[in-house]
């Protein structure tokens, strides 16, 4: 496929909820501030074992991991996730072993040549 | 007004056997209270009531002295046990129960300790392993 | 040649079409339900509903035993008959229309049904039949909807004394329906005639008439076919339902049959094991060595590695046991290590085994079972199996039997031999310890020298082989396991070839197998027979469920033994590592069985603790050791079976083996003469001998119960 000229998508793709960055940038500070609103509220519902610090490095943490993001319709979706999970927690669909699942780093990865399977006892 | 309650503590001090021991019991149970030693139990602890307090409060119990702040209600035998939750208003003081020769001597709730009762396996293994050297 | 080869077999064939033709009596034509079916004249009623797929109740009748028609719940209604008709014992008649549904037939069965159950306890649910009994089926199918039975005088049901059948069958009698499908069992299959009847009508009862116990090698099989709970299992009883048993096919491993079973388990725990049916290999029996020594598996188990430490035994995890094994191998040179499989081995894991010694410049792999070696030894596949089948006895016409006891060695196969004893007048000749088979035989003594002088036609005996049409010669492997074991086999063998008729396809030598894992494993090229290892003096044994005390530990200096298997046995006694594998309940494995037929076992429970599949343990110590086989999972490691024996992975199939000719010269030098003076024998002589012969029998508190039992029955003066 070859493009005639350069297209400007902002034109061509419909945006989601933010037409331009400083707006999406917008949308990010405000959940961004909503979550640390809602720590003493899930510490207190999930009655979890961190500290008030832990939380707020970690969502730091979790936003920090899409600093790189720079296309508005992504970063709009993961706003929109974002929400969802907040919305998600403070309601309580969560369980405490959701909640604690933001803070595990990494799950043990399954054995898979031979010999530790083996050891690992199939 | 003022006056009555300070007349008041200091006969319930005075009641306790003296500051001291006040301080003690106080230190102990977290209250202070005056009233009529009904009775003592085999194991030290002493039954009192105050027909003043509201019910609920008006009967208690002082713990023996050698379990300090090791107390709890589990420690109450069961012929006073009655007479503290209001199921009745005669003492064992007064009406002794029935003693048998096979009924076991009252023990304290051993959960905790080294004494607690742990429930056994009473299902065989499935599996009997062999055992080098045994036939 | 090979046109020759064509064209006799086509006049075979055109024979058998012509004879065929000639004496196939002119089918006849009946009715059942308005359905028209062609039968062979003397089908019975029953028989000829089946073939339109109509099912006539019965408790009685049963396929393999002879028709008795005495318990009536097959009556049908035959037009113009004034009686209805008990279907299994009446042949059909040209033209006769047959109602299986009619109001007559229904209320033949209900009136049947109705008498049954008045003298039936109703004690359903402490029954261990509850949930397959035929009478509960029947009634729930067949049966009137209420009963008219009121017990108005109080007197109580009848009552029949319980009998005390042995160790295995629990009887309540009671409950009996007096079908006598185990008397006829006894009499006709397991050749017993310990059970009968006594008394008529309402007094009618089964028993053993004098106290005595029904001890049979094929006793179990009485259980599965007592329609009722009347005979139950005795190791089985108040353990579990059908219902919540999870059912897995599988091979039993315990004699060479390879008989098909059903392991019935429950919560990772083996209930029950119940015979499948094949016609080709047990039928639907099996013995009582494979049906009730499951109990063996949950004990003397191997559940942790373990590593001799201080001269004691100690558990460890699997990577320091694998660890110390692959040290071993590497200070070890290839031809100073050795390999013993027992009987109990599968297909995979000797694969993986000799794929890894062979790495290892091992040359040194043996099975524990001997098998002569001389002339062509294993190398010929038709050297070492039974080449006509074990369907193939109810063609023979004459079965000559050298030094083996086929009741107690693989039973199933003995109860074959009989079956045409009864029917097809089957000849028998034993050359051998004289044992009871259950059906009469020619003795013709116990020397080994018999043998040559029935080839040479020194015997009285050899006119008769010579006349026979189709004679079997089936050699047991015991008798190969003596120091002349290649003169016996070379005799049997030169006498068989003499009898070979060259124009029609039968096999006359055969060879019965008394372990299950011997057949692969000389397919696989495994050298049988442990004097190699006793010889070399090996610096490391690897001993895969070697229990049979083959070699000794004080016959070889300063040996590092590892023992891989599943019980703590006369193997893992003396070994200095030990690797928990798998009993055959608890892996995908592939058998051969002594006819040739390759069949597989599928995992039933988890094996216990920390054992592991047998085929993993070993590819895992190849990685240990550096070598790394090249197989991941099963169906990889299949792929390399099928390289070294293509036939191990065809299942259920016999390989055609067929290189009698060929195998005849080359048994030039003989190892040993033949030893006239030792007599053949057999170790199973009576039913004692034969419960506990194997780790898994040895390790079962039912089978020492039934050695114990047959010990003390032997003392019964009746």
């Amino acid at each position: 496929m070859r493009f005639s000229g350069t297209i400007d998508y902002s034109t061509v793709v419909k945006p989601v909820m933010s037409t331009t960055m400083p707006e999406a940038k917008r949308r990010v500070m405000s959940l961004y501030k909503a979550w640390f609103r809602a720590i003493p509220t899930i510490m207190d519902k999930f009655d979890i074992s961190v500290s008030e610090k832990d939380c707020r490095v970690k969502i730091r943490e979790k936003f920090e991991m899409n600093r790189n993001v720079s296309d508005i319709r992504t970063i709009d979706l993961l706003v929109m996730k974002g929400q969802m999970e907040l919305v998600e927690t403070l309601r309580l669909f969560k369980t405490k072993s959701h909640v604690m699942a933001f803070f595990r780093d990494s799950v043990p990865e399954k054995p898979k040549d031979f010999l530790s399977k083996f050891l690992d006892g199939q | 007004m003022i006056i009555d309650k300070v007349h008041k503590t200091l006969r319930v001090i005075q009641e306790n056997g003296g500051w001291l021991n006040s301080l003690l019991k106080l230190y102990r149970y977290d209250t202070l209270k005056s009233g009529r030693l009904v009775g003592t139990d085999d194991y030290g602890n002493r039954y009192y009531e105050n027909k003043e307090y509201f019910m609920g409060r008006d009967r208690w119990v002082e713990y023996a002295d050698k379990v300090r702040l090791d107390y709890d209600g589990s420690q109450i035998p069961a012929e006073w046990y009655g007479w503290m939750h209001h199921k009745t208003d005669i003492p064992p003081t007064l009406r002794p129960p029935p003693k048998y020769k096979w009924l076991a001597q009252h023990t304290e709730n051993m959960t905790g300790t080294s004494r607690q009762y742990v429930p056994y396996d009473t299902v065989p293994p499935k599996i009997q392993p062999w055992i080098p050297g045994k036939k | 040649m090979l046109r020759r080869g064509v064209s006799s077999s086509l006049r075979n064939a055109l024979q058998v079409q012509k004879r065929s033709a000639a004496s196939a009596p002119e089918k006849i034509e009946v009715f059942i339900d308005d359905q028209s079916v062609m039968v062979e004249p003397g089908t019975t009623v029953l028989q000829a509903a089946a073939m339109v797929g109509i099912e006539i109740p019965r408790f009685c009748y049963h396929e393999r035993l002879s028709v008795a028609g005495n318990c009536r719940m097959c009556l049908v209604e035959v037009e113009k008959s004034p009686k209805p008709v008990a279907a299994c014992a009446m042949p059909v008649m040209k033209g006769w229309r047959i109602k299986t549904n009619s109001p007559l037939t229904k209320k033949a069965r209900e009136g049947v049904m109705e008498f049954l159950l008045t003298n039936h306890p109703l004690d359903c649910p402490i029954c261990d039949q509850g949930g397959e009994c035929d009478l509960q089926d029947q009634s729930m199918a067949f049966g009137s909807d209420r009963s008219r039975f009121t017990d108005v005088n109080y007197t109580g049901k009848r009552a029949v004394e319980d009998k005390d059948l042995g160790p295995l069958v629990k009887t309540v009698m009671t409950r009996c329906i007096q079908c006598t499908r185990c008397v006829r069992f006894a009499s006709e299959i397991a050749g017993i005639p310990t059970l009968g009847s006594t008394g008529r009508g309402q007094e009618m009862q089964i028993g053993t008439y004098v106290e005595k116990m029904f001890l049979s090698e094929l006793s179990g099989n009485v259980i599965d076919l007592c329609p009722v709970g009347a005979l139950t299992s005795k190791p089985y009883t108040f353990t579990a339902r059908p219902w919540e048993t999870r059912k897995t096919e599988s091979i039993d491993v315990l004699d060479a049959v390879g008989s098909n079973i059903v392991v019935s388990t429950r919560a990772g725990d083996v209930m029950r094991v119940i015979p499948k049916n094949n016609d080709d290999v047990n039928e639907e029996w099996i013995s009582d060595k494979a049906r009730f020594s499951y109990d063996g598996l949950k004990r003397q188990r191997l559940t942790t590695p373990m590593v001799r430490k201080n001269g004691e035994l100690e558990a460890c995890d699997w990577q320091e046991a694998l660890m110390v094994v692959a040290n071993k191998i590497a200070t070890t040179p290839g031809d100073r290590m050795a390999a013993l499989v027992g009987g109990l081995s599968d297909a995979e894991t000797l694969t993986a085994l000799k794929d890894l010694m062979n790495h290892l410049e091992c040359e040194t792999l043996c099975t524990e079972e001997k098998f002569p070696m001389d002339g062509a030894g294993t190398d010929l596949r038709s050297n070492y199996l039974l080449n006509s089948r074990l369907t193939g006895v109810e063609e023979a016409d004459l079965v000559l039997i050298i030094g083996c006891n086929p009741r107690f060695e693989s039973p199933v196969f003995n109860a074959r031999i009989r079956k045409s004893w009864i029917a097809n007048e089957l000849d028998v000749a034993v050359i051998g310890p004289k044992v009871d088979l259950t059906y009469t035989y020619d003795h013709l003594g116990d020397s080994p020298k018999t043998i040559a002088d029935l080839a040479s036609g020194n015997h009285e005996f050899s006119q008769r082989l010579k006349t026979a049409k189709r004679p079997m010669i089936i050699v047991g492997s015991e008798a190969l396991q003596r120091e002349d074991g290649g003169a016996i086999y070379s005799a049997a063998h030169k006498l068989a070839l003499s009898l070979q008729n060259t124009t029609e396809d039968w096999k006359v030598f055969n060879v019965l197998h008394r372990v299950a894992g011997q057949v692969a494993a000389l397919d696989l090229g495994y050298r049988a027979g442990a004097d190699e290892i006793a010889a070399n003096k090996p610096a490391l044994l690897y001993m895969l469920g070697a229990d049979e005390a083959a070699v000794d530990r004080k016959d070889l200096q300063n040996c590092f033994i590892v023992y891989q298997g599943h019980h703590g046995d006369r193997g893992a006694e003396q070994a200095d590592v030990i690797l928990p594998g798998c009993a055959y309940t608890e892996k995908q494995a592939t058998y051969v069985n002594t006819e040739g037929r390759t069949q597989q076992t599928f995992p039933a429970v988890t094996p216990p603790g920390l054992a592991r599949e047998d085929w993993k343990i070993i590819r895992a110590l190849s990685e240990f050791a550096g070598v790394g086989l090249p197989y991941d999972n099963i169906e990889e490691l299949r792929g390399r079976m099928s390289e070294i024996a293509p036939n191990l992975v065809k299942y259920s199939v016999v390989e055609e083996a067929n290189y009698f000719a060929q195998a005849g010269p080359l048994f030039g030098k003989l190892a040993s003469a033949l030893r006239s003076d030792e007599k053949l024998d057999t170790k199973l002589k009576g039913l004692e001998d034969f419960f506990m012969t194997d780790s898994i029998s040895r390790a079962s508190a039912t089978m020492a119960k039934c050695v114990q039992a047959a010990m003390n029955e032997k003392k019964n003066r009746h």
